[in-house]
């Protein structure tokens, strides 16, 4: 097998995603290959939160204007991913009220629309606050959900003629001289490997990027940060809450569905795989964001994630490209003299489409083409569907068959409708793709049920047992640091069934 | 009201707790806040899965205890374990009664098509203990979606069909109302005709462990027939558990007959002590406390699940006697890093600490209360699902602890 196309994209995070969608709607051919699944890094392993740039408005006013205005591009071409639900910066009797006159000022300077409420019509709002508060801004934070983002940017740029080969790995970079010509690269399910043949190539790899630049013997300055998050399993706020007091660590409480997310710590790491969520982490999240919804105390959680931040560290050499604080966009025949290779990292889910069309900007620039970007003027396809509650109701009502997991209430034939279409190949694609697995029990009973769908179906056939069990292992990264109260309990059901009733 | 025992917890060992007293003629008050993991998890009676296939039970489980001086099996000794399993057996004539094969483990298919040892089998699940001997057939219904035919065949290598019934099954069926539907002779007679139609030569036809609530052999054999020349067999499967609760009943039926006062979905919300007794609980049944008194009584409340243990961030707990807990030092060591490790993981050999006759004791070894005997999974010591000793160590603690409470053993 060979491929020829003009521009490849490795990563298929939100960054890859969105450059793959900006180039097939200026009409320019593009591949895009993704060694796991979409958002397999930093763009699946976030709070999801949907940041008005208050966040960083005192702090960092250019990323601040970033965000808001990203914040609103969105809220036009992606509305049916993003709940609008609003966002609170709430100062504690500790934090006092100098940092919050500073921050109404620097929202005001950035364009952030913000409000001031009193104690009473904080807690009027959010009923779990803690009753000791002294006021509370109110932002247009909000809630995304990152992987159906991407997921339609990627379909988007599909139905645009751009292809999309997921679980493929590179393998090697092809230089002719001083130009990249195209990629080696390796199909990790079918073990095929062959060549792709692009005059363009764009490194989308987030944490990654310098595991890419190695195949050209290059090298940028990155640091990695450990942000570690915890899920409630059940919503405890309506609208993101923030403290207000300079960015630091457990200071984020974000909604998302029916839960909330516990956010995050920041810790140096040397390695980009094999982290885990540390005890400590958990007491220090739960301690610290407590103080703010002081119901945290008392609630069960269902996991503990990580994600890594990509931190670019602009004091290297010909970095003279990295346009924001937030982002780098890296062209390497300018730095390296390595012609038509490009990196774009760093940055933040919220300026996903922005890098993207700054990237592709810089390869039309590269291309000799005029073509201007129009991803902030074209809403993604499924924007004007309507989706809400009524519409989610009537799944339910009429024809209701098996449903599989009974946390998430995802159905039998839900799953053998996303079976039906092609290239689902990996079980894990399956449960990233329907609300498997994501509730109480993790997928304590779903996988099960899914092994059983797809042997029914006749799509998994051999010793599923090995591809379950590495799945209950992968689980208990993120059960075991929460393991006590309740959840403990339903350790104790989960390890009874596969331990006790099925011997695995 | 005022009883010579109160057995706390309606598990397996707080039934055979209150059964042996019964027994002997003792007044007895059960009360349990919830069916207990017997209707969860226990189709068969485990005694010790890790014994190997080619050792008589007697004679590894009498090794066991030498090695295990403070597992719960040592602290009531070879001759009572024995006691205490014909106890069991004998509230189970046949048809649907207990047996081993030759007295050693035997390995039975699971819902996920594993094998799993285990020793006390009942008659619905003879044939699958030899499965391997001819041809099996694996059935599933559509809508059942605890069981997958296909699933237990591939990992089995046989064949599997998953039945459809459109005027019956269309949606979500649960184990219970299968089991029930099971004990209905259209039924059976509608399935075991399509069954027959897609038999293939099998000799052995598996289905999950459903066969009916009440008459299970009946139903097995109503199937046998109509199919015609394969013996049938039941495959244990997620919870709920059919089997558990057929012995859950049983027990219930029995104990009620025998004047034993059973209160089922109360749960005890206090113990009243004085000194170093326990002079009466209350139970709740919401919204109404009610208290009760005896002179005896018997904590078989279970683990993590049964709500006898508790834990919070730092520790794990006994919320009713708030009896002391053996338990790893903090709770960065209950749990291995990895779930599969070959090593049970620490928490789970956490629970009561007890002297010979199942009295609580603390890490000293000295008596907390004078009128308390404690039996089941909740003492230490045990890691009952990596040992696979689950109802073996519910009957005889359970057994045995009623029968030292009353003063009958020494």
């Amino acid at each position: 097998m060979k491929i020829k196309t003009e521009v490849l994209i490795i990563g298929g995070g939100a960054t890859g995603a969105g450059i793959l969608r900006d180039l097939a709607l200026r009409g320019i051919p593009s591949v895009l290959i993704e060694k796991g699944d979409f958002t397999s890094g930093a763009s699946g392993r976030n709070h999801g939160l949907f940041h008005s740039g208050g966040r960083y408005a005192v702090s960092d006013p250019e990323a601040a204007r970033e965000c808001i205005a990203e914040n609103r591009i969105l809220r036009k071409i992606a509305p049916h991913f993003i709940e609008e639900t609003d966002g609170l910066f709430v100062s504690l009797p500790e934090d006092g009220l100098d940092f919050r006159d500073k921050f109404l000022r620097a929202c005001e300077e950035v364009g952030i629309q913000t409000s001031l409420l009193t104690r009473d019509e904080a807690l009027g709002l959010e009923p779990e606050l803690n009753p000791h508060l002294l006021s509370a801004v109110k932002v247009p934070d909000g809630a995304i959900d990152p992987f159906a983002l991407v997921l339609e940017n990627a379909e988007d740029a599909e139905g645009h003629g751009a292809k999309i080969l997921l679980h493929t790995e590179i393998t090697s970079l092809i230089l002719d001289g001083d130009e990249v010509k195209g990629a080696g690269v390796k199909d990790l399910q079918q073990g095929e490997e062959y060549t792709i043949e692009a005059p363009y190539i764009v490194n989308a790899t987030g944490a990654w990027a310098n595991e890419i630049l190695k195949l050209a013997g290059l090298r940028i300055g990155m640091a990695l940060s450990k942000g570690s998050m915890l899920i409630t399993n059940q919503r405890l706020n309506h609208s993101v809450i923030n403290r207000c007091r300079p960015p630091a660590d457990g200071d984020i409480v974000v909604p998302n569905h029916s839960v909330s997310i516990l956010g995050t710590t920041s810790i140096r790491l040397e390695e980009v795989e094999n982290f885990e969520v540390t005890p400590h982490e958990v007491s220090f999240l739960i301690q610290e964001t407590s103080k703010m919804i002081p119901a945290i105390q008392e609630a069960r959680f269902i996991r503990a994630y990580a994600g890594i931040r990509p931190l670019f560290q602009s004091e290297e050499k010909g970095d003279d490209r990295a346009i924001s604080r937030g982002f780098a966009l890296i062209d390497h025949g300018k730095r390296d003299g390595i012609q038509n290779l490009i990196t774009i990292t760093g940055g933040k889910l919220m300026a996903h489409r922005l890098m993207a069309e700054k990237t592709s900007n810089l390869i039309c620039e590269k291309m000799g083409m005029d073509v201007p970007c129009s991803t902030h003027l074209k809403p993604l396809p499924g924007a004007s569907r309507p989706i809400g509650p009524k519409e989610r109701l009537k799944q339910f009502t009429t024809n209701r068959g098996e449903i599989l997991c009974d946390c998430e209430l995802v159905q039998r034939k839900e799953v053998e409708a996303f079976l039906g279409g092609e290239k689902l190949k990996d079980f894990q694609d399956i449960l990233h793709r329907t609300r498997l697995a994501k509730g109480t029990c993790q997928g304590g009973f779903c996988v099960y049920r899914l092994f059983g769908v797809l042997h029914d179906l006749r799509m998994a056939e051999g010793d599923s047992n090995k591809i379950l069990r590495g799945f209950l292992e992968e689980r208990w990264k993120g059960i075991r640091p929460i393991l006590w109260g309740t959840a403990l309990k339903e350790e104790e059901l989960i390890e009874s069934i596969y331990k006790g009733i099925f011997n695995l | 009201m005022h009883y010579d025992l109160i057995v706390i917890g309606m598990g397996l060992s707080g039934l055979m707790a209150a059964k042996t007293a019964a027994e002997a003629g003792q007044k007895v008050l059960i009360v349990g806040k919830g069916m207990g993991s017997l209707c969860l998890f226990s189709n068969t009676i485990d005694i010790l899965g890790t014994i190997p296939r080619t050792t008589k039970m007697r004679g590894g489980l009498s090794q066991w205890i030498k090695d295990h001086p403070e597992h719960p099996y040592s602290k009531v000794g070879l001759e009572k374990i024995e006691e205490a399993l014909s106890s069991f057996l004998s509230l189970f004539p046949p048809p649907y009664s207990f047996q081993t094969i030759a007295n050693m483990n035997c390995l039975l298919p699971t819902g996920a098509g594993t094998l799993r040892p285990t020793y006390f089998i009942p008659s619905t699940m003879v044939a699958g203990a030899s499965f391997r001997e001819g041809h099996t057939l694996i059935v599933g219904f559509k809508g059942f979606k605890d069981f997958y035919a296909h699933y237990v065949a591939d990992q089995l290598k046989c064949r599997g069909i998953t039945l459809s019934f459109p005027d019956v099954l269309h949606q979500d069926m649960t184990a219970t109302a299968l089991a029930r539907l099971m004990e209905k002779k259209s039924f059976t007679k509608n399935i075991s005709k399509e069954i027959k139609k897609q038999l293939h030569g099998e000799t052995r036809v598996g289905f999950p462990a459903l066969l009916g609530m009440n008459d299970p052999v009946q139903v097995k054999e109503d199937l046998e027939e109509i199919i015609g020349g394969a013996k049938v067999f039941e495959i244990p499967t997620l919870p709920p558990s059919i089997p558990g609760m057929r012995i859950f009943n049983r027990f219930k039926e029995w104990l009620i007959q025998k004047g034993v006062t059973f209160l089922l979905g109360y749960s005890v919300s206090k113990a009243k002590l004085g000194g170093k007794r326990c002079e009466g609980i209350e139970a709740l049944h919401p919204p109404v406390i009610t208290s009760y008194s005896a002179d005896r009584y018997l904590l078989a409340t279970g683990r993590f699940i049964g709500g006898g243990l508790k834990a919070d961030t730092e520790k794990v707990f006994e919320p009713i006697f708030k009896l002391p807990v053996h338990q790893p030092r903090s709770r960065e060591d209950w749990f291995e890093k990895n779930l599969f490790t070959g090593a049970p993981h620490p928490i789970h050999q956490a629970g009561i600490l007890t002297d010979p006759s199942l009295q609580p004791v603390d890490e000293r070894g000295d008596l907390i209360l004078e009128n308390i005997w404690v039996a089941g999974s909740i003492l230490a010591h045990h890691h009952c699902f990596d040992e696979k000793s689950r109802e073996g160590i519910e009957i005889a603690t359970g057994y045995a602890a009623a029968r030292y409470g009353l003063g009958t053993l020494k």
